[in-house]
């Protein structure tokens, strides 16, 4: 059993794909639930629709930053000289970022599409919105960090015998 | 279908992966679950042409799924409010299908590290691109429907609306982009100049 087997770039590739995958899953929830709310409200009070955006905003930052860990990881992904160590540390980046960034597009997907039907009624209900939102964003930003320093770790490992 | 039909669905898969497991540590023979040997004795070309396989399928099933999705309310406002039955159809067109760029060339069958690399980059490649399109598809259908149902009720909510669709369409291009990225570093499959193979587990 070799340190550097040639299955090594398999998980490696695993990690891109999930990173991106699964923070999609949660983007895709966070803006088709806040666009139904969004709609919802349109036909009540049409000028509070730009405001109203704010979710799908934020969802879409959190596709960014699935987008930004899979580009990192793909970078550092080589065919030969790629070590068992160097696999495993990039599927488990792109997994915390992956399924950080799907609970954090559903978290936005919910309060986005509750709080933005409440806006209809009380305007202000907004600034707690961004504050709810902001929370949920952060988890997906944690997921983000906890990748980069994952990713950080693969280029001190030694290089294949 | 019913309350428990999850626990039918995950338990029952459990229950045979345990068992299977069980059955090969007992009789002796648990080195025959080798997750290595599988990667390596499967051909790159399964790999790759899963992955092409996988991104085309996805593509067009997410395709479907928003055209479905947004049709269904197009046609159900239309019955109060023909006039939306033609701008918005137009939606629809969203969920395109982005093309196979991955089309390995292949030239003799040998097992390379980096044919291995090549197959495993085509399918992981193929998976995201396909997901993406299909999670897009399915978000996009979804953006689109409530806004044949709003602009039914008001026709000047129908541009505004359209940014949460467009905020939805990005999710297929990122993931465009990711599948590009991890396909560019991989090679064409190419013969090894010495004929030898790198695994010890291919005849």
């Amino acid at each position: 059993m070799s340190v550097c087997p040639p299955y090594a770039p398999f998980f490696g590739f695993g990690g891109v794909a999930s990173a991106m995958i699964f923070s999609t899953v949660g983007v895709a929830y966070g803006t088709s639930k806040s666009g139904i709310g969004i709609a919802g409200l349109g036909t009540f009070k049409p000028e509070l629709i730009m405001k109203s955006l704010i979710p799908v905003v934020m969802s879409g930052i959190i596709a960014v930053y699935g987008l930004v860990v899979s580009v990192l990881i793909s970078g550092g992904l080589k065919a030969t000289d790629y070590s068992l160590y160097a696999g495993f540390i990039h599927l488990g980046a792109g997994l915390a970022c992956g399924f950080t960034g799907l609970a954090a597009g559903y978290a936005i997907g919910y309060v986005g599409d509750s709080c933005v039907r409440a806006y209809v009624y009380e305007s202000k209900v907004f600034v707690t919105m961004v504050l709810i939102l902001i929370f949920a964003e952060v988890l997906g930003l944690y997921g983000l960090i906890v990748a980069l320093i994952m990713n950080a770790r693969v280029s001190e490992a030694s290089g294949c015998p | 279908m019913g309350l428990y039909s999850s626990y039918y669905t995950y338990g029952l898969s459990t229950f045979v992966t345990v068992v299977v497991a069980l059955y090969l540590l007992f009789t002796g023979s648990g080195e025959a679950f080798n997750v290595g040997q599988f990667l390596e004795e499967t051909s790159p070309y399964a790999w790759a042409s899963t992955g092409i396989g996988l991104c085309i399928g996805l593509s067009v099933l997410g395709a479907g799924w928003g055209i479905f999705v947004t049709g269904a309310s197009i046609i159900g406002g239309g019955v109060r409010a023909p006039r939306i039955r033609t701008k918005n159809l137009i939606r629809c067109i969203i969920g395109i299908v982005y093309s196979a760029r991955m089309s390995p060339v292949p030239d003799t069958l040998l097992y390379t590290r980096e044919n291995y690399f090549t197959g495993y980059a085509l399918f992981w490649g193929g998976l995201t691109v396909g997901a993406c399109n299909l999670l897009c598809g399915i978000c996009v259908g979804i953006a689109g429907s409530t806004a044949a149902l709003a602009d039914a009720a008001d026709p000047d909510l129908f541009v505004k609306i359209l940014i949460v669709e467009v905020f939805g369409s990005i999710l297929g291009l990122f993931g465009l982009i990711v599948g590009l990225l991890m396909v560019a570093q991989a090679s064409e499959f190419t013969a090894a100049a010495p004929a030898a193979a790198v695994s010890p587990f291919v005849h």
